[in-house]
């Protein structure tokens, strides 16, 4: 069998863009999964039922969580459009409001009526505590990707660790769309 | 940059509305079943709103437009 | 020496983390004024997360991956020959072949403590270890076992052939697969330092209420699979994107190798399942270490909450087990059997349907746990209708191999092994997926029978199967046939003597996970222990022909089994860039004796054309 010889050295062109934003979806479906059994988990020990809430303290950090994904989006449209100033202040606007959100979360669990050795208890810190690990780390990513910002690497033909970053921001949020009713309105 | 930020805007305050309008009712209505259909619903309009408007899922099969 | 070297590093920055985890927890507990700082169990993991990461950036992360996130310049170290295999080393192949070494050295270990287990077992009464030490040695065996069938067709095999089969010069994200690779040692070792905690006495499912009791080799082990589950999502999502999207030109959905449909199918099911496993072992985990009640009863939890996540991932894993099994065994009979693949079509749609199916049959496995009645017959009806797709796989296998012209190479014994151990394993799923027999059948030893035929049976061997096809393009050298079809029978008798025997036991009412049984199954016993020795001594030949045929086997062929698919077009070992150009797909792989087709060719080359043309229209 013949062998074709190496003629010369050959490298494959990937889109890279398209590879990584791909991945990162199906990073999020993943992560789906994992909070959908969160999810289940709380309906099929608890049903509806539910413990003592700050309800103004929900809708609060809800808010907050709401306008850090409405100041991420900016930070990424004004990157394509290459307003830098603008996506600067998206970019510290977006960690600010999620170091708040954060703080939001340990208040309520300082205050909290209830005790993590009961039922209730258990499934709102675990569920609260999950969410809240994943904002602290999508501000670890947004501090970083802010610095590399400071130091001009980004543009708008190059700015796949920014985009990423503000798509798993947004993904942290809609986690919270479904988490907020389900620990604080549905009772 | 303007008409990106305007739909990016409209939609935060259509999440918004939605987000008042899921409190007063899960606080004020009193029927446990409805109330659970009305959450899901509200929820999942509202994630899919995140999802297409701020995520941009359609860019994973359409091709990107030069900015 | 630069792989001691880059080991050595690795292993002391993560005994750094380690001991800086440790002390790192214990200094946060005297500030909150717990009296024990010292002494919990979120010390280990404290210790563990923290050692983990040392470990990482020691290995290489560090340099390829983590300075680019500070915006500093990566490098990566090139070691020279075999000392590649022990640094931080993106091409896919080496990958490969670090997966697969390391995981038939766990596997011939968790066997080994099988045999010892079979040793005990001979005969009733309690000879050699005790109670908990048997327990300690089942767990370990379990979850070693499981970690190899999971990852060793996926990251070995699958990781070497499939950017080789689709014409992909890598994987899509090569430092997240070596990523994949480096987290397993970690996993090994804690789940190696269990014994000294006491042992897995729960067994690899690791029910509630006694995994949250037990001893805290427990904790080590939820940490250790939450690991592994990570390593498992992230090369199943590398595999999907490289798959979706790195084909080569013509390479379309119609035309991909069945092997690579197997492992998109599966890949699926790692990505979104895994998860499961994780989440119930975080449960546990939280349970013990922060106080919380999933699983205590007392406070409103559930014991039942564990079953239900647990076996929504584990029951998807068996099919992340056996699927690629499949795959390879249809691989190789196609090629050994030169006749196009019967059933292509169905073989997909087959692997599509499996996939569907596998989220709503988890519940089978609790039929006896006291979960609503209710659920007991959709479920029953739902796992059997699994039965369906799995018989087009074995209509796909029997359609090609029959008229073929069989050239019964190692392989293709192995592969036609599968076949065979799987239909077996599949008639005595039947019992088990029925509520009346089942609730006979329950844990007992023709449950252990009957797994070990689907994933030994159906998966190891295939397995074996991917190793011998694929050794000549891994190594560039030849085992010895003779020697390899002595293992395969060998192993393959052994195998069946073993596990046939053990669905007696089980029918008499014999317990798993229990050390001892009564006097009257002594003789059956003593018959699958010395039948299980048989089975485990037969590795000895097949370690002996791998390093002997490694070291100093003749040079292979490029193509010596003269098949059509992509890697075997290019030369043994392939280049680093896989393909000497990007090459072109012209028609299906395996159209073997249809006149005049082509499945890849190289259009640029100058000796290419007539190669793919030999390789395509042989008969």
């Amino acid at each position: 069998m013949a062998v074709v010889a190496p003629t010369e050295t050959y490298h494959a062109v990937h889109d890279h863009l398209k590879l990584n934003r791909a991945g990162l979806w199906l990073f999020f479906f993943s992560e789906c999964v994992l909070f959908g059994l969160l999810l289940s988990a709380r309906f099929f020990l608890e049903g509806i039922e539910r413990g003592e809430l700050d309800q103004l303290l929900g809708l609060g950090i809800t808010i907050i969580l709401l306008l850090s994904s409405v100041t991420a989006f900016t930070a990424e449209t004004a990157i394509e459009h290459d307003n830098r100033k603008l996506a600067n202040w998206g970019l510290i606007a977006t960690i600010a409001l999620g170091v708040l959100f954060t703080g939001g979360v340990a208040y309520e669990w300082s205050i909290a009526h209830f005790h993590r050795n009961e039922a209730f208890g258990t499934l709102f810190f675990t569920m609260t505590g999950i969410h809240a690990s994943h904002v602290v780390s999508g501000i670890g990513i947004l501090v970083l990707v802010w610095v590399q910002f400071l130091r001009g690497r980004y543009s708008s033909k190059d700015h796949w660790p920014l985009a990423g970053a503000v798509m798993y921001w947004h993904f942290v949020d809609v986690v919270w769309v479904f988490f907020y009713p389900a620990l604080y309105l549905v009772k | 940059m303007q008409k990106a930020m305007q739909t990016g805007l409209i939609v935060a305050i259509i999440l918004a509305i939605l987000t008042i309008v899921e409190y007063v009712f899960a606080v004020n209505f009193d029927h446990d079943t409805i109330r659970f259909i009305g959450l899901s619903f509200a929820a999942f309009g509202k994630a899919a709103l995140i999802v297409y408007y701020f995520m941009h899922v359609y860019r994973l099969w359409r091709v990107e437009e030069a900015h | 020496m630069h792989a001691l070297k880059s080991v050595a590093g690795a292993a002391g920055l993560g005994m750094i983390g380690f001991y800086l985890g440790l002390g790192f927890v214990a200094v946060l507990r005297a500030m909150l004024g717990y009296p024990d700082a010292w002494g919990g169990e979120i010390n280990i993991v404290g210790g563990y997360v923290l050692g983990v990461i040392g470990w990482l950036m020691g290995i290489g992360m560090w340099g390829t991956w983590s300075r680019e996130w500070f915006g500093l310049k990566t490098y990566q170290r090139q070691a020279p020959g075999w000392q590649r295999y022990f640094t931080f080393n993106t091409d896919h192949k080496v990958i490969g072949i670090q997966y697969l070494v390391t995981f038939v050295v766990v596997f011939l270990l968790a066997g080994t403590i099988a045999l010892g287990m079979r040793l005990e077992l001979a005969s009733s009464g309690m000879q050699f270890i005790s109670h908990s030490q048997y327990n300690g040695a089942m767990g370990l065996h379990g979850i070693l076992m499981i970690a190899v069938a999971v990852a060793s067709v996926i990251g070995g095999t699958g990781n070497y052939a499939v950017p080789l089969m689709i014409g992909a010069d890598d994987m899509a994200f090569p430092r997240l697969n070596a990523l994949t690779f480096w987290l397993i040692p970690p996993v090994a070792v804690a789940l190696l330092a269990t014994p000294f905690l006491g042992g897995i006495e729960t067994g690899w499912t690791a029910y509630p209420p006694l995994s949250t009791t037990t001893n805290s080799s427990q904790i080590l082990f939820d940490l250790a699979i939450i690991t592994f589950g990570l390593t498992s999502i992230l090369g199943g999502l590398n595999f999907l994107i490289t798959i979706i999207f790195m084909r080569a030109p013509g390479m379309t959905w119609g035309r991909l190798p069945i092997f690579v449909w197997s492992m998109f199918v599966t890949s699926w099911l790692a990505l979104l399942y895994t998860q499961g496993f994780a989440v119930a072992l975080l449960m546990i985990m939280l349970d013990r270490v922060a106080g919380m009640a999933f699983f205590n009863a007392e406070a409103g939890g559930d014991p039942l909450l564990y079953q239900h996540v647990f076996w929504f991932y584990s029951h998807p894993a068996v099919y992340i087990m056996v699927i690629p099994g499949f795959g390879i065994a249809l691989e190789v009979i196609s090629h050994f059997s030169r006749k196009p693949l019967f059933a292509y079509r169905y073989a997909v749609g087959a692997f599509l349907g499996i996939l569907g199916l596998s989220g709503v049959v988890w519940a089978h496995h609790m039929f006896t746990s006291g979960m609503p009645n209710y659920l007991h017959g959709p479920f029953l009806v739902a796992t059997e209708l699994i039965s369906i797709p799995t018989g087009l796989v074995f209509l796909s296998a029997l359609g090609t191999i029959w008229m073929g012209k069989l050239w019964l190479q190692t392989p293709m014994l192995f592969a036609m092994a599968v076949i065979f151990n799987f239909a077996c394993g599949g008639v005595t799923g039947i019992f088990l997926a029925d509520v009346p027999t089942d609730i006979h059948l329950h844990d007992t030893y023709f449950v252990v029978a009957h797994f070990h035929y689907t994933i030994v049976g159906g998966e190891i061997f295939a397995l074996f199967a991917g190793i011998y096809y694929w050794f000549p393009k891994m190594t560039g050298r030849m085992y010895n046939e003779t020697l390899a079809k002595l293992h395969f029978w060998w192993m393959f008798i052994g195998f069946n003597l073993t596990f046939f025997t053990m669905h007696l036991p089980g029918v008499k009412g014999m317990n798993r996970r229990v050390a001892d049984f009564p006097e009257s199954l002594d003789n059956l016993n003593m018959l699958v222990s010395i039948s299980g020795w048989l089975l485990g001594l037969s590795f000895l030949v097949f370690i002996y022909n791998m390093i002997n045929a490694w070291i100093r086997g003749p040079v292979a062929e490029s193509n010596p089994w003269r098949a059509r698919t992509l890697e075997w077009q290019v030369s043994s070992p392939p280049p680093h860039e896989n393909f000497p150009e990007q090459p072109v797909i012209k028609g299906h792989p395996y159209d073997y004796g249809v006149p005049g087709s082509v499945h890849g060719v190289f259009p640029n080359a100058i000796a290419s054309a007539p190669a793919a043309g030999t390789a395509g229209g042989g008969q």
